[in-house]
């Protein structure tokens, strides 16, 4: 691991704009604090933070059919409340959805009340269909357009999920 | 005020403004009144997501006028929204909050702490400055140009008092669009209104 948490922040927002993402509406998971602090100063996006994470659903898909680019970023007990507004807006209307998630519950979490992030987060996602890939590296945080674009040719919403590794460095 | 009357008069004030409808009761009224196929979304049952789904289209596309319905009980699952739709505070957005003190999708089952709701005084208690009830139609008809006219200095929440539906009216034909085909058939007006491009092609 050779980069900062602060370098990975800016390697992911570099990203999402790559990708055209105008628009990020956010609830915070403190993995995600550099994220969304570097995205909150950065001119390129409008950066929303939202009062439940469904409302960062309803946004990005409105956001889509006004053709503007959008991601949803939010930790994955966060996720977990969002999965009737998913399948009701993004699966039967057919809309794109990018979401960052991370991983609770993963290899190097400290807090044990994620056990059910560790035990569901991953099943869940399957349970829905829902393709995501796990971030892991920051090798791989260039992954993140080839997701972002994955959602707009298939119409259906994707996950990227960030682990602690990557967010907060391979400390003990 | 009868929930039908309220959505015609709605519809015969309204000019280009495009529609979001909430579930059930204000998608049905909204058909029922328009016949709109082409410039509204009929958002199902999205548990309280219409205003924030009418808030993202109506920062990605400034240009145009957002009407969005939302009934009541979709309000008490989420008022948190409206602190975001004050921060937001979109001068392009009018959210309409359906009040009819019921859960109407759902045969009019009763809603939570009913008689002392004040929607007003929540919107207001979260910084809205641009709150607005309208209890009858004569009212409705009288203030809403003026409310929803252009260049406002943000963000318009209206809560209009109706009756909930009748047992006729409770069978009120639902919009009878599969999901995609809302989708295109919105998202394509939305590009011919607007010039852009949300589906990566254009027809």
């Amino acid at each position: 691991m050779n980069e900062k948490p602060s370098d990975i922040a800016g390697h992911i927002t570099d990203e999402l704009a790559a990708c055209g993402v105008k628009l990020v509406a956010s609830l915070p998971d403190n993995w995600l604090t550099g994220v969304i602090d570097a995205l909150d100063r950065d001119e390129r996006f409008t950066h929303i933070p939202v009062n439940r994470e469904e409302s960062a659903i309803g946004l990005c898909s409105g956001a889509y059919m006004g053709a503007m680019g959008s991601a949803a970023l939010m930790g994955a007990s966060g996720f977990m409340t969002v999965i009737y507004a998913i399948t009701k807006i993004n699966y039967t209307y057919e809309i794109p959805l990018f979401l960052m998630l991370t991983l609770r519950g993963g290899v190097g979490d400290h807090h044990k009340h994620h056990a059910s992030n560790s035990l569901y987060l991953r099943p869940v996602l399957d349970a829905i269909d829902m393709p995501y890939r796990i971030i892991d590296q920051p090798g791989d945080v260039s992954s993140i357009s080839r997701c972002y674009h994955h959602t707009r040719t298939f119409s259906r919403p994707m996950a990227v999920i960030f682990t602690r590794d990557l967010l907060r460095g391979s400390r003990p | 005020m009868k929930y039908l009357d309220c959505f015609r008069a709605l519809a015969r004030q309204r000019t280009d403004q495009i529609v979001v409808t909430s579930a059930g009761n204000s998608g049905q009224a909204w058909w029922a009144a328009t016949r709109d196929t082409e410039a509204t979304f009929y958002l199902d049952a999205s548990m309280s997501l219409s205003t924030m789904f009418a808030s993202g289209l109506a920062f990605a596309r400034p240009e145009l006028k957002i009407w969005a319905f939302m009934g009541d009980g979709a309000f008490c699952m989420n008022p948190g929204m409206l602190m975001v739709e004050r921060q937001m505070n979109l001068p392009n957005l009018t959210h309409f909050l359906v009040s009819n003190r019921v859960y109407g999708a759902t045969s009019n089952a009763g809603l939570p702490n009913v008689e002392k709701n004040d929607y007003a005084a929540i919107a207001r208690a979260m910084g809205l400055d641009r709150v607005f009830e309208l209890a009858n139609l004569a009212a409705l008809e009288r203030d809403l140009p003026t409310l929803v006219a252009g260049n406002m200095a943000g963000h318009t929440f209206v809560v209009l008092e109706v009756e909930p539906f009748s047992d006729a009216e409770q069978k009120l034909e639902q919009p009878p669009f599969d999901g995609a085909e809302l989708k295109y058939r919105f998202g394509r007006h939305i590009e011919a209104r607007t010039d852009c491009d949300i589906f990566g092609y254009r027809l």
